[in-house]
């Protein structure tokens, strides 16, 4: 059925010509490229209809000059493109003895927005990749334009540089304070601070740039499994063994360290058993907790009450995530099985398994959120097209049989070129693993944990970009991303600083200290709370039946 | 993001069938939602405004301040700015980042409807009982009101001809006579329409406050006019039982190829129940203005009728007391409207039915039975590890799982709803669905008498006021508009 026909047809009786013109505009959009099986081609041009009907507000606004704004990277170099650029860039190194970094210095100051960039800056891209060697008489070109030209051409930024062959994360702190296995680390959404929620019932609060330990958040009656900070960053959750799910407040600016926080005075109840993964909603009005007693709960997070339960799984469901505009919902289980629910209706719109059925014990929604990374239990972290319901990835070298691991997506490249994506995840045998997206090839391999290695998180703070690990052995390690050339100089001052970090945690509620940082498991410390010494592995979560 | 996900079938519905929800916070008696649709205004009797969240269906605050019933509910353009108007002689601009109040306008009647300008939170308009329409700019603290004339435009007489002073003094009563019931601003806020007592259209720009155009329309008194969300329908509810909708002329074109002389107004549909002369409480139009509904005087009926045709589609039924304020959802097919005798909000939508293919993905729903072939490997076994290995081999794509693609949405759409009202973790709903009980068709009671009255104590005399709206004598207030 032909589109404009039937728009005829419908507005039959009326004239505005220039309200069809901009229906058609929306519809005739190369934005709306569905590959849903499920729409076949009448149906399809109906959904289409419906969207673009319920998308458009069709009031006529004042011009505004059009932006972009929801996309993490404006700019998609093609492959060729890429080249060329390798090219240039060699060329480039030779002629500068000062090396990448202090190119990439000056990509900075040319172009402060790497990210986010926008058609005009792959466009500029595109021409100096051409002109390759061009580059200072293209700017002297460019300046001369200028002068006859009423809007200045600004200069082209440098080309995009190569696709980086490998990760180059160092350790900077060691947070010790947790007195058993940390199975919990989330980055807060500003970056500025690290969550971290272990076996011994504490949420810690650390500072992402100094490493100190912020705020001690005590309550629970059992171990901690999963943490989630609000959007707005003001809130943490917690879930628990103790089946309650409690909210707590940060209070940001705080000094001294080693504060007492404040539970939020009403729990969140409801679980009949221990509480596996919570996610909050892109909005914080809710929150998606997964649970040992097969269930997920949609939680309104103002009233403490259960808004929905998902009549999810025939097995504890070990991981919960929340796609970043909150329509999705993902939940995975031991019995093998992801599906991904409509948050609106609480209606499940696919199921995704594989035919081997392992165990799928954490889920994760890639950062656009076409993608579901999952865990399983088969030493396995898999990349599912959820649309298609195919697997469409498979990440190994990790060991991963009978806990629950988990970890996320990073972002990795020079600031001033694309970014590429990076999934991560720990280990059984104590490392962090990074995988390219794309490629499947291992980029870095960080050991030092002494134990499994059960979370791991990324973000991006400034310049910088961090990485942060929790594991059976009770520390949290906080990673920074350093350039290849400065690395001898960065190692040595995050050394130093580890040491000093070191010195700084002797706090009074750890005596034992030096003894857990030998010992691989925690069940030898010290334990403030009698009802955990029995159950030393309760927050490892999702064990192999 | 779950679009891709859905049934087409069910997002190619337009209108809402079925009563999927019922909301509550004391006596609820208009409605407005915000421009994104994630949040729901409603105004109570006893002067509380309450805002839903959608998403949850609970409440996500509470602003108190106003101590008689509410009138009308203006959003601002970005959802950060609420303003209310009451039966106290009172407007009350909100800020919902902390539920402050950022000014507080005092009228000499009570207001009927106050509208916000759609692009400045700091100026408004507003209608009031028997007494003429203000505009007003609260910019700075002390408001500045300017009096909008209530009078038609009279078009000045051809040159060189005298005009008969006893006609000119027979006018000039007439135009006396006309109060203007209800005023709104054009979409892009540069001018006002208003309707008035005698059934006139007034077209006023918003610079000068001078009337530019006006309409006879009908005989009726204008009780309700709303614009549509492309500004260009507007629909018009009168007292003569009549739901008109609107073509408005593009008057960002005045000065330009549109003079004033050339306005026309004109009528597109007219909607009634011509069998028992229905007259109607509340209309809205839809989120894409195809679909017109209204809500019936004495009757528990919603009518939605579509645009092409001018036919009736739907009557929505569920409660069984009459409505009063009805809403469209600016995005989804979702009516929601408030019953006149227990203040409860009422919710259709449209209720998808689970897809069993969705649970189990190696079944299929197929619409007939489908023969089935053997694949020629389909049962050759191969050693675990060789599957393996050609899986991985076969996972060549190249997801980019990074890039956001933009939205369909309007760039200025997502510019300006940047505002995100904070998750308050400590709202007090003492007064759940509970604390009204039926006893009889149509007769309510407080289950537990006095308790969770505290709040309307805030304002001695709008206490009274509360209980008899509760107890349906609302009814009357309302009615004296018609």
């Amino acid at each position: 059925m032909d589109r404009s026909t039937r728009s005829k047809r419908r507005r039959i009786d009326r004239s505005p010509e220039p309200r069809r013109a901009s229906s058609n505009g929306f519809i005739q959009s190369p934005v709306e490229s569905s590959s849903d099986e499920l729409a076949a081609a009448s149906d399809h041009d109906e959904t289409e209809r419906r969207r673009s009907s319920w998308n458009i507000q069709k009031v006529y606004a004042p011009k505004r000059p059009s932006r972009r704004s929801h996309s993490f990277s404006g700019s998609e170099s093609s492959d060729e493109l890429t080249m060329d650029a390798d090219e240039y860039w060699r060329s480039r190194n030779r002629r500068s003895p000062t090396g990448v970094s202090a190119i990439s210095e000056q990509g900075n100051d040319d172009e402060p927005t790497p990210i986010g960039g926008g058609d005009e800056d792959n466009d500029n891209d595109n021409d100096n990749a051409i002109n390759g060697d061009m580059d200072d008489a293209e700017i002297l070109a460019g300046q001369t334009y200028s002068d006859r030209s009423p809007t200045p051409v600004p200069p082209p930024p440098p080309p995009p540089p190569p696709k980086p062959e490998k990760l180059n994360y160092h350790h900077k702190f060691l947070l010790k304070g947790h007195l058993r296995g940390v199975s919990a680390v989330r980055f807060s959404p500003d970056a500025s601070m690290i969550a971290s929620g272990g076996a011994d019932g504490a949420v810690k609060i650390w500072d992402t740039l100094s490493g100190k330990l912020i705020q001690t958040f005590e309550g629970h009656l059992a171990g901690i499994s999963t943490i989630s900070w609000s959007p707005d960053g003001a809130t943490i959750a917690s879930g628990s063994d103790d089946k309650t799910i409690r909210l707590w407040n940060v209070q940001t600016g705080l000094t001294s360290i080693s504060i007492q926080g404040k539970a939020h005075p009403i729990p969140f109840v409801g679980h009949h058993n221990y509480v596996y993964q919570i996610a909050f909603s892109p909005k914080g009005n809710m929150l998606v907790s997964g649970s040992y007693d097969e269930a997920v709960f949609l939680w309104d997070v103002r009233s403490a009450s259960v808004m929905r339960s998902l009549p999810a799984h025939s097995d504890p469901v070990g991981g919960i995530d929340v796609v970043w505009d909150g329509t999705l919902i993902a939940s995975c289980a031991t019995d093998g099985l992801i599906r991904i629910w409509d948050t609106a209706t609480g209606q499940c719109l696919r199921t995704l398994v594989h035919e081997d059925n392992p165990p799928v014990t954490a889920v994760k929604f890639s950062p656009n959120g076409k993608f579901v990374l999952a865990w399983t239990l088969d030493d396995c972290v898999r990349l599912w097209n959820y649309v298609e319901g195919r697997c469409i990835k498979t990440y190994q070298g990790h060991v991963n049989r009978t806990h629950s691991l988990s970890g996320g997506f990073g972002v990795y490249g020079a600031p001033s070129g694309p970014p590429w994506a990076f999934a991560v995840s720990g280990s059984e045998d104590g490392a962090v693993l990074c995988w390219d997206v794309v490629s499947k090839k291992v980029l870095q391999r960080i050991d030092g944990h002494t134990g499994v290695v059960l979370g791991v998180d990324t973000c991006t703070l400034g310049e910088k970009r961090y990485m942060v690990s929790c594991g059976v052995d009770g520390t949290v390690r906080v990673y920074e991303e350093t350039d290849e050339e400065e690395e001898g100089a960065e190692v040595a001052a995050a050394a130093a600083a580890a040491a000093v970090d070191d010195g700084e945690e002797q706090q009074p509620e750890e005596e034992g200290d030096e003894d857990r940082d030998t010992t691989p498991v925690p069940s030898e410390t010290p334990v403030t709370q009698d009802e955990n010494a029995g159950e030393p592995q309760d927050t490892e979560m999702g064990e192999a039946k | 993001m779950n679009l891709s996900l859905i049934d087409p079938f069910v997002l190619a519905q337009d209108y809402p069938d079925t009563l999927t929800e019922k909301l509550r916070s004391g006596h609820a008696t208009c409605l407005r939602f915000n421009r994104k649709g994630d949040y729901l205004a409603s105004g109570r009797a006893d002067g509380t405004v309450v805002i839903f969240d959608i998403e949850t269906n609970g409440v996500a605050r509470k602003l108190r301040g106003h101590t008689r019933q509410i009138q009308s509910l203006s959003w601002s353009r970005d959802g950060r700015y609420l303003l209310t108007s009451s039966q106290d002689w009172k407007c009350i601009l909100w800020d919902l980042n902390d539920g402050s109040r950022v000014r507080t306008i005092r009228f000499e009647a009570p207001v009927y409807i106050a509208e916000l300008h759609p692009y400045n939170h700091l100026l408004f308009v507003a209608s009031l009982f028997e007494d003429q329409p203000v505009l007003v700019d609260v910019s700075s603290p002390k408001p500045i009101k300017r009096i909008l004339p209530s009078a038609p435009f009279r078009p000045p007489p051809p040159k060189g001809e005298e005009v008969d002073p006893a006609v000119a003094a027979k006018q000039a009563a007439q135009d006396a006579k006309h109060s203007t019931c209800v005023t709104i601003f054009t979409a892009l806020g540069n001018h006002i329409v208003a309707g008035t007592s005698k059934g006139w259209i007034n077209i006023i720009e918003t610079q000068t406050c001078t009337t530019i155009h006006s309409t006879r329309l009908c005989n009726g008194v204008v009780i309700l006019l709303r614009l549509a969300s492309n500004g260009r329908d507007l629909l018009v509810n009168s007292s003569d039982r009549v739901i008109r909708t609107i073509l408005m002329p593009d008057l960002s074109q005045l000065g330009i190829e549109l003079e004033p002389p050339n306005i026309k107004l004109q009528v597109e549909h007219k909607f009634q129940d011509v069998v028992n002369r229905l007259s109607w409480n509340h209309v809205t139009f839809s989120s894409t203005s195809e679909f017109v509904t209204a809500s019936t005087f004495m009757n528990p009926d919603i009518y939605v009728w579509e645009r092409s045709h001018g036919s009736l589609v739907k009557i929505l039924e569920g409660p069984r007391e009459e409505l009063g304020v009805v809403e469209w959802h600016p995005s989804r097919p979702m009516v929601v409207a408030c019953g006149l005798e227990t203040g409860c909000i009422y919710t259709w939508s449209i209720v998808t039915p689970q897809k069993w293919s969705a649970l189990a993905p190696d079944f299929g729903e197929v619409e007939e039975n489908v023969e089935y072939l053997e694949r020629e490997d389909e049962f050759d076994i191969h050693p675990a590890e060789e599957i393996h290995q050609r899986r991985l081999d076969q996972e060549d794509e190249i997801p980019d799982v990074i890039t956001i693609e933009p939205h369909n949405k309007s760039h200025v759409d997502e510019e300006m709803e940047s505002f995100c009202m904070p998750v308050l973790l400590d709202i007090s709903d003492s007064e759940s669905e509970e604390d009204i009980v039926a006893v009889g068709p149509g007769t309510m009671r407080r289950r537990s008498p006095g308790a969770g009255r505290d709040y309307a104590n805030a304002g001695a005399d709008g206490d009274k006021d509360t209980a008899g709206g509760r107890n349906g004598t609302s009814r009357g207030q309302k009615g004296r508009r018609r």
